[in-house]
């Protein structure tokens, strides 16, 4: 039973990325394309026009950009997975929670393929692979925690109130800025600080990009902190979807 | 409870909300409603439109969890017959016979092993390893049936659709159809058709607006329904 659930969560994986692939002319190259220009935007904008980014701004913009996205797009396609698969839902028994996790496990396979092109870019711009490299492991595996636990939390409530749907998106945005995605949260007071610096996100993002521009190890009680939380939010996650599940097969799509 | 009960619902109800918005009240799919399955039985359900057969059969295909009543099923296979489950327009024939078979609750393995049994059910022909977003309605159906005949569960449960396609396909689905249905496997059946029913089940559970009114051997069954058809109470 649970070989067959990894079985059909595996190969559901595989076909939404070919079907993805096989959606439109160029395919693969959109995985990387599509980051790349939302970068040049911001790097337009905030480098280049407001020039409020200082020496290494576009390293520090590729990185945080990277690591949102991929957390951004597991909420954003984790919270429409159950919703609309809801059809499906209706005609089998199958278990709520992979229509999500399927999702969010594509989106991370494409996050690799864009981690690849950013670390070759950041070789180019002179920031060697280095020793500290090591943590990027253990560092990611928090992120995806992080990042499924938060998507099924909003593929659990969406269905029920598919109007969240308008509000995720400027939720999501905000989340971002103040994540210190685009610019670094440096500049706000102090007492503000200590209130953003809980946002296990903006940790995540600070320490990927200590590893990759300063070869610097992340602090151990920071990252066990984010770790407890993401794990927290991941539990809080699974028994919301595991809760609500005896419902969407009565809900209309 | 005897040994060869598969499935005993026991004053089932079933309730939905009738309307997506704040304070919408729910509605009972399904009032009250007992039956027993046994092994190699093979149960028809009749009942007008409304009555709660599509419901019914969602539940006893473990969908559904009732509001109310108890399901009790032994450890067992249900499949409700579904056509083109999970099929996804831009993958091909191939895999999305593969999908569609693990979403039926067929093993990988198994269904690596009939491919070719699908691919040559279903005479798609080179169109197999095309989209599925090229294929005719038709032949879309043709796949969807192809695959969904692969299914060998305990409990086999139809909800109207004993054939599909051109005629001479339908007299082939129909026919591979029936010797699932005649296996030896337990059979749940839901139509409007009598003359189908008739001819597939040895006994009728009648429902009427979510509720039994009867269950029993079908042609008492039928003589009873029909009697209320035409002489109204």
């Amino acid at each position: 039973m649970r070989r067959h659930l990894l079985d059909l969560i595996l190969f559901s994986t595989y076909a939404e990325l070919r079907a993805e692939r096989s959606r439109s002319y160029l395919g693969l190259i959109w995985w990387v394309l599509e980051p790349a220009m939302m970068m040049l935007v911001f790097w337009l904008v905030f480098g280049v026009i407001l020039h409020n980014g200082g020496p290494d701004y576009v390293p520090f913009l590729l990185i945080g950009f990277t690591i949102w996205q991929w957390i951004k797009s597991c909420i954003t396609h984790a919270g429409y997975a159950i919703w609309s698969n809801l059809p499906l839902i209706r005609q089998a028994p199958l278990p709520p929670l992979m229509f999500a996790l399927v999702q969010m496990l594509a989106d991370t396979v494409k996050f690799f393929f864009i981690f690849m092109l950013l670390l070759v870019v950041l070789w180019f711009m002179g920031f060697p692979p280095n020793m500290a490299y090591i943590a990027l492991l253990p560092l990611f595996v928090i992120v995806f925690i992080f990042a499924i636990g938060a998507g099924f939390v909003v593929a659990a409530v969406v269905p029920l109130i598919p109007d969240l749907r308008f509000v995720i998106e400027q939720f999501l945005t905000i989340l971002m800025f103040l994540s210190g995605v685009i610019f670094s949260l440096d500049a706000v007071p102090p007492d503000l600080a200590q209130i953003l610096a809980l946002n296990p996100i903006l940790e995540l993002i600070e320490a990927t990009r200590g590893i990759l521009m300063h070869a610097q190890w992340p602090n151990l009680m920071t990252m066990f902190r984010v770790a407890i939380e993401s794990l927290a939010i991941c539990v809080v996650g699974i028994a919301m979807v595991q809760r609500l599940s005896p419902r969407y097969p009565k809900l209309a799509a | 409870m005897m040994d060869n009960v598969l499935i005993e619902l026991d004053k089932v109800g079933i309730a939905f909300a009738a309307q997506r918005r704040v304070g919408g009240g729910r509605f009972w799919a399904l009032e009250e409603v007992s039956l027993t399955l046994r092994r190699g039985e093979r149960l028809g359900v009749i009942g007008r439109n409304g009555a709660g057969k599509s419901t019914l059969l969602r539940v006893l295909a473990g969908i559904l969890t009732p509001d109310r009543g108890t399901v009790t099923r032994k450890p067992i296979s249900v499949q409700l017959l579904a056509l083109a489950l999970g099929f996804v327009p831009y993958l091909t024939g191939r895999d999305n016979a593969v999908l569609s078979g693990l979403m039926l609750g067929l093993r990988r393995s198994d269904i690596k092993s009939r491919l070719a049994a699908i691919k040559d059910f279903s005479e798609l022909g080179d169109f197999f390893e095309q989209p599925i977003a090229t294929y005719s309605s038709g032949m879309v159906m043709r796949l969807g049936f192809s695959v969904a005949i692969q299914v060998d569960p305990d409990v086999l449960l139809i909800d109207e659709v004993l054939s599909v396609g051109d005629a001479e396909f339908r007299e082939k689905s129909g026919l591979a159809l029936r010797e699932r249905i005649n296996d030896g496997r337990a059979v749940v059946l839901v139509s409007h058709d009598e003359s189908q029913i008739a001819s597939i089940c040895d006994r009728v559970l009648w429902i009427e607006e979510g509720r039994s009114v009867m269950e029993g051997p079908r042609d008492d069954v039928f003589a009873a329904y029909n009697a209320a058809l035409h002489h109204p109470a």
